[in-house]
């Protein structure tokens, strides 16, 4: 008889954890894509506009305005690996059987595109550096292996350039 | 500073792949997106080795700078990836 009242309560205990597993990552998921990246989107859009009031320190020249002379040069590089969430990826994987732009997917690469040029920004206030010229900007895809195949994982950017002081 | 002398390309790469553990982490951040920290130094790290290399070897050939460097990445299979770094080593004085 005791046995028979537990089980419905054992029952409940695999059914909340196999629900936990199941729909709990993709809840996470849900709550991180519209809450946690919208926030940290913010965050850069507001270190951008920081960095555009002095002026856009990177250009993509081979040689540099004027004729001021170049004291010191270095090599500086800053980047970024940016995945889209298992909710992103769902959208994205859905929207691409009809073709067209992706917008969950722009949305991820134009991201931590901002994001490394910024860094490299930066990073070159932060060392004393005036500008960056020859700046260029190199993209990879890092991927997992997964049952044989091949997954993607995430979206790494580089940007880099040779800072210059005055 | 003016170059007086070319010598020729220099290269320097690297394979590195990512730990398990760093793996394991990676693939929980990726359920929510964003930055994957883990990755993001990994690579740098890998990226410093190969212009490392790519400096020594420009030493060796007697060359005191390095211009017009570029980097180029390809993700091998199983989640490695392959870092490369290649300019022209120049004597300049």
């Amino acid at each position: 008889m005791a046995r028979g009242e537990e089980e419905p309560f054992v029952g409940l205990i695999i059914a909340v954890i196999v629900a936990a597993c199941t729909v709990g990552p993709w809840l996470l998921s849900l709550v991180a894509t519209f809450l946690y990246q919208p926030r940290k989107r913010k965050v850069l859009l507001e270190r951008e506009t920081q960095a555009a009031l002095k002026g856009d320190a990177l250009t993509t020249l081979s040689k540099p305005f004027g004729n001021r002379e170049i004291k010191q040069t270095k090599m500086m590089m800053a980047n970024v690996v940016m995945s889209p969430s298992w909710v992103q990826m769902a959208i994205g994987n859905f929207m691409s059987l009809f073709g067209g732009q992706i917008n969950v997917f722009t949305k991820v690469v134009d991201w931590a595109r901002r994001e490394a040029q910024q860094r490299l920004r930066e990073q070159v206030a932060e060392e004393g550096f005036d500008e960056v010229i020859n700046m260029r900007i190199e993209t990879t895809m890092l991927t997992s292996t997964r049952g044989g195949k091949d997954k993607t994982s995430g979206v790494e950017i580089l940007a880099y350039g040779t800072a210059i002081k005055y | 500073m003016t170059i007086t002398q070319s010598l020729g390309v220099v290269t320097g790469s690297t394979v590195r792949a990512k730990n398990v553990f760093k793996d394991i982490g990676a693939a929980f951040k990726n359920m929510a997106g964003g930055e994957i920290k883990a990755y993001t130094e990994l690579l740098q790290e890998s990226r410093n080795e190969a212009l490392f290399r790519m400096l020594n070897d420009a030493a060796a050939r007697g060359a005191n700078a390095v211009v017009n460097v570029r980097f180029a990445t390809s993700s091998v299979a199983g989640g490695a990836a392959e870092l490369l770094a290649y300019g022209t080593a120049v004597v300049a004085q």
